[in-house]
């Protein structure tokens, strides 16, 4: 199984303060991997470091073996890595159909393009809709974002993220702050979305984690202090000592 | 909601997208019939300038709100590429040969170009971030050019500017356009072609981006979509449209001064934009037609009408910021529900108090600028077709009774109002 996002020795600081402290990581193609640890632990960092939002201080990040140093959001994207947002992140004021139409653009090769009207291309309006479809947002279809609940939102990012056709999609926390019920709904739909593709995520409910990930890593103070399958890392007496150990008695 | 059932609620997505497929005929074809037969209506040569005006500041308008409403861009400095684009047109008009080969009617192309070319150089640093930054450097740039207009006094003509003649382009078809009305239809033919242009940019990939980035410009670049370079093209094209604008200004009034480059007319376009409503296509064309007319037939009544348009605009931006679009397009979800005309009384008697209130307070406002400007001796004034002295105590009287009768019999019945407008947003049959 070839590497589909590799890390090496990936380091960041935000002055003095070092967030990221050397990680090496190598995640295959069609794996489901879950990043976990305690609050502060750098995740989201990690995240941002991989998808461009912040330039990494030392290391290198690699996506299907081309690196990704000095590269913008939109290119890493364009080289097919989708992200979602911790907090929700969508087109609030646009129309749900909408929302997903405009994720399927460039990929669809529509780039910037401005001599053919979006709503004649019967390519992006069914692709949005079967997207819809995937995500059960059919009956929401022309209402503005805005104004959907919180866990049909958290929906519709993962549409958003998905719909580009992108094969390495990494979710940042996407059962934060939802309901028994919305976050096995949430979980099923992530597992059916992302069927064949390759899945990062960070997560804090260690339900969500175990059902979901092949893969586990446990990040804490900025590195890695384990990886493995689900039944490993629950057996590692570091990570137990570190952070899991109170987090799975709970459960 | 039990009168719902008769349509298939599994099926919204099939019901929904044969309406969004087409795009909208109707109101281009009726306002295509209107620019035709408007100055049939109206003959008088006043009245044919205004509709002219009228026109251009629709083109600019729409063009502003390329950026405003569409790409989240905040411009102070948008009038240099109109003006621009008309100070070119103007110069063309003055190179003899050259103008006498072009047909007047293609003369806005160039204006076009040229507001495209100064968007594409101040775009190219300018678009990099939205919000202050841009607005910041979009201020700095419309100072800077309306600075050069006395500086670079070979383009911009110093401080009486540059006039040419129109007349000495190749005659099209046999018009000249020495007549005011021939221009009209020049300018019409234009505002179709622009608005047009303007709404299908709107439809394509492109603009629906401007969208997303307007919206969200972080979640763009996770889709692909640099943020920068979208609000670049929308920039470029924007300054295109504003350069036709310019060009017709130059066509139209045959001059360009200063004035067509400087912050107040930069600012009243942003006005006139906001006014009529930024979110919707046909905000900025409401807009630009109310402007042109209180600008054009208040200003002939009062000498205050500037400040009028201000409260007008404070008031739209505090408690209508959707403009006269969105208080329009408030009455939709009632005018669904087919109660609309339960809304026409209560309206009548809040809406006309206020009227009343209005004209009171009005009268009052020019009393007292009559009362402390006029020059001494001058106690005869005029309002509403009525000349009264305004150093007596009666008219006085009359205005305050008006202004507190009208605001305070409006004031009584808003809370009618609002039931009547909570009544027909409500479907029948469900409970409050």
């Amino acid at each position: 199984m070839s590497a589909a996002l590799e890390l090496d020795g990936l380091k960041k600081s935000f002055g003095q303060t070092e967030i990221i402290r050397g990680v090496d990581l190598s995640i295959g193609k069609g794996e489901r991997h879950a990043i976990i640890g305690p609050n502060g632990a750098g995740k989201s960092t990690l995240f941002n470091l991989i998808t461009g939002r912040f330039p990494q201080t030392a290391g290198a990040i690699r996506l299907h073996g081309q690196d990704l140093a000095g590269k913008a959001p939109y290119e890493i994207n364009r080289m097919g890595l989708s992200r979602s947002f911790q907090i929700t992140n969508i087109f609030p004021k646009m129309t749900v159909f909408e929302n997903v139409r405009c994720s399927l653009l460039w990929s669809m090769g529509y780039r910037y393009n401005f001599w053919s009207v979006v709503s004649r291309s019967r390519a992006l309006t069914e692709g949005a809709d079967s997207i819809l479809e995937q995500i059960n947002l059919t009956a929401r279809r022309d209402l503005p974002a805005g104004v959907l609940s919180y866990a049909e939102q958290r929906a519709l990012e993962i549409g958003i993220t998905i719909a580009g056709g992108a094969d390495v999609i990494m979710l940042d926390e996407p059962t934060a702050g939802m309901s028994h019920s919305e976050t096995d709904y949430i979980v099923d739909l992530i597992r059916t979305v992302t069927t064949g593709k390759t899945l990062v995520m960070v997560e804090h409910d260690m339900g969500v984690v175990f059902g979901l990930a092949d893969q586990i890593s446990v990040l804490v103070y900025g590195e890695i202090i384990a990886t493995g399958t689900p039944e490993d890392v629950r057996a590692n007496p570091k990570v137990q000592e570190a952070y899991l150990g109170e987090a799975l008695e709970t459960h | 909601m039990t009168d719902q059932s008769t349509t298939d609620p599994t099926k919204p997505a099939q019901r929904m997208r044969a309406g969004s497929m087409a795009i909208p005929l109707l109101p281009w074809c009726v306002a295509a019939v209107l620019l035709l037969v408007l100055p049939f209506i109206f003959t008088a040569n006043s009245a044919i300038t205004i509709m002219n005006q009228m026109a251009i500041t629709i083109i600019f308008a729409l063009a502003y709100n390329m950026l405003l409403g569409q790409g989240g861009m905040l411009s102070f400095g948008h009038a240099v590429y109109a003006g621009v684009g008309g100070f070119a047109c103007v110069h063309i008009m003055n190179m003899d040969d050259f103008f006498a080969s072009i047909p007047l009617p293609l003369l806005p192309i160039f204006g076009g170009l040229m507001g495209m070319g100064l968007a594409t150089i101040v775009g190219s640093f300018s678009t990099r971030k939205a919000g202050t930054v841009f607005a910041m450097i979009s201020l700095g740039v419309g100072e800077l050019i309306a600075a050069c207009s006395v500086i670079i006094v070979a383009f911009f003509g110093g401080e009486e500017g540059i006039s040419g003649d129109r007349t000495y382009g190749m005659p099209f078809f046999g018009v000249e356009f020495l007549q005011q009305i021939e221009v009209y239809y020049l300018i019409a033919v234009w505002l179709m072609i622009s608005a047009a242009l303007m709404y299908l940019y709107s439809r394509t990939p492109l603009g629906r981006m401007a969208n997303a980035v307007r919206d969200n410009p972080e979640r763009a670049e996770f889709l692909g979509y640099s943020a920068r370079w979208v609000r670049f093209y929308s920039f470029v094209a924007s300054g295109f449209f504003a350069g036709i604008a310019g060009a017709l200004f130059a066509i139209n009034y045959e001059i360009l001064t200063e004035e067509n480059l400087n912050t107040t007319q930069s600012g009243i376009i942003l006005l006139v934009t906001f006014l009529g409503g930024v979110g919707f296509f046909f905000g900025p064309i409401l807009g630009a037609i109310v402007f042109t007319l209180v600008q054009t037939v208040l200003s002939l009544q009062t000498e205050l009408w500037a400040f009028y348009l201000g409260i007008v605009f404070v008031v739209t931006v505090m408690f209508f910021p959707g403009g006269l679009a969105g208080i329009i397009m408030m009455h939709v979800p009632a005018m669904r529900l087919g109660k609309l005309g339960r809304l026409g009384v209560p309206y009548l008697k809040t809406l006309g108090a206020g009227m009343i209130g209005c004209f009171g307070a009005a009268a009052l406002i020019e009393m007292t600028f009559h009362f402390r400007h006029a020059s001494t001796g001058d106690h005869e004034m005029t309002i509403y077709w009525t000349t009264f002295d305004s150093h007596t105590v009666l008219p006085w009287i009359i205005a305050i009774a008006f202004t507190v009768f009208g605001f305070g019999v409006a004031r009584r019945t808003a809370p009618d109002l609002v039931d009547a407008w909570n009544d027909a947003n409500t479907p029948n049959g469900a409970t409050q």
